[in-house]
């Protein structure tokens, strides 16, 4: 399952899953701003200070909203 | 495989406000009308928390607005496609060529509303940091910085902006501007007021320093000279912004700061291709300058289809 690492109110993380859903790709929604695990989870993925964090296996995973290498990632 | 060709009297490029009131305008005249955006359908705004300075609005975020603008130009017919990056532009033809990664599109008119794109920190290090510790979205990424130390680089009414809304996160917030500040009195007066803020006029900051993330920063004072080291977690870059107008550059008169030569009429040296909003050369860039902008450039977008179509 893809799972994307995100909030409510951030911009680049609503257009990433408005992507997913035009590609028909289902995804577990792990909200960073809600669920301090998820969190924590994310920080441990990319290190990095921003979102969205998108991954399925929770080893590789594209940072923000990159196209080629979302498409590259889920292989759509 | 051909990328498949697909006529459209109006492609309009851009979304932000200029772009989608053009679409708005186009939409309501019956135009066959595509916006291509391949970042924030909403531009600049997208990012902004509360917008003071429209008409209408006490206070509207800025994804309210443009969410209300972007339904209105759709309720029209407007279409508008977020996914789809333009590759290439040839406009001395007619009908003009914009070539995306999966389309050709042949447009009778093409209104450019591209905007602008914020400008990166200037140093080195600048890639080291970026998105660890170094950000351009508040939005995105201030909530990062619960009970942290954050800077803002900036004096405009963004950076002010900007500053004001990440409080809500910091611990301690500084704002670090080169010169002295350029956001209108209200927005000054509200973070001079902020007892979370500390203001550093006339210092620019000179390096970053951390090991994996971002940790310190050395300032200078640019009126005694002296250098300080400086704890910050994060800083948010709001140094000003770069006209998106690369895709143009070979076709279109561009000024001097890289922006597209049109008179308030948005024509620019093609007929048929219009300038609106801040991507066009012109002494003020607000909200409501880039509404008229889509407006203008819609309407006699319309009498040059009319024209060229032979209507009268």
């Amino acid at each position: 399952m893809v799972k994307v690492y995100s909030f409510e109110s951030c911009p680049w993380c609503n257009k990433l899953k408005k992507y997913l859903t035009s590609r028909g790709v289902e995804y577990e929604v792990r909200d960073i701003e809600l669920d301090e695990e998820a969190a924590k989870e994310c920080q441990k993925i990319s290190g990095d200070l921003t979102v969205p964090v998108t991954t399925v296996d929770g080893k590789n995973y594209v940072l923000g909203f990159d196209k080629a290498k979302i498409d590259a990632l889920l292989g759509i | 495989m051909a990328k498949e060709k697909v006529h459209k009297d109006v492609v309009i490029v851009g979304a932000g406000m200029a772009g989608l009131t053009a679409a708005l305008y186009c939409g309501r005249m019956n135009l066959d009308t595509l916006v291509l955006e391949n970042a924030l359908v909403g531009g600049q705004i997208a990012n902004a928390v509360g917008i003071e300075n429209f008409p209408g609005f006490i206070s509207v975020s800025g994804s309210d607005l443009i969410s209300t603008v972007q339904q209105q130009a759709e309720n029209f017919g407007a279409v508008i496609d977020e996914f789809d990056s333009i590759e290439k532009v040839t406009l001395k033809e007619n009908p003009k060529i914009i070539e995306t990664e999966g389309k050709i599109y042949l447009a009778d008119v093409v209104i450019i509303a591209s905007g602008m794109n914020r400008r990166k920190l200037p140093l080195p290090e600048e890639k080291k940091f970026a998105g660890r510790g170094v950000h351009y979205c508040e939005l995105c990424d201030g909530h990062m910085y619960q009970n942290k130390i954050i800077a803002v680089m900036g004096g405009g009414n963004a950076a002010l902006d900007a500053a004001n809304f990440l409080t809500k996160y910091a611990e301690k917030l500084y704002i670090i501007h080169r010169s002295e500040f350029r956001a209108d009195e209200v927005t000054q007066n509200r973070v001079k007021k902020n007892p979370k803020i500390e203001i550093f006029l006339q210092t620019e900051i000179k390096k970053l320093f951390g090991d994996k993330k971002l940790e310190s920063v050395e300032i200078l004072d640019k009126k005694s000279g002296e250098t300080k080291n400086l704890q910050v977690d994060g800083i948010f870059v709001n140094i000003g912004v770069v006209p998106n107008t690369e895709l143009f550059k070979d076709e279109l008169n561009l000024s001097q700061s890289g922006r597209i030569i049109a008179g308030e009429d948005c024509k620019t040296n093609i007929a048929g291709v219009f300038a609106a909003g801040d991507v066009r050369e012109k002494e003020i860039r607000q909200l409501t300058t880039a509404a008229a902008d889509g407006t203008a450039a819609a309407l006699l977008a319309e009498k040059y289809l009319s024209k060229l179509k032979g209507d009268f």
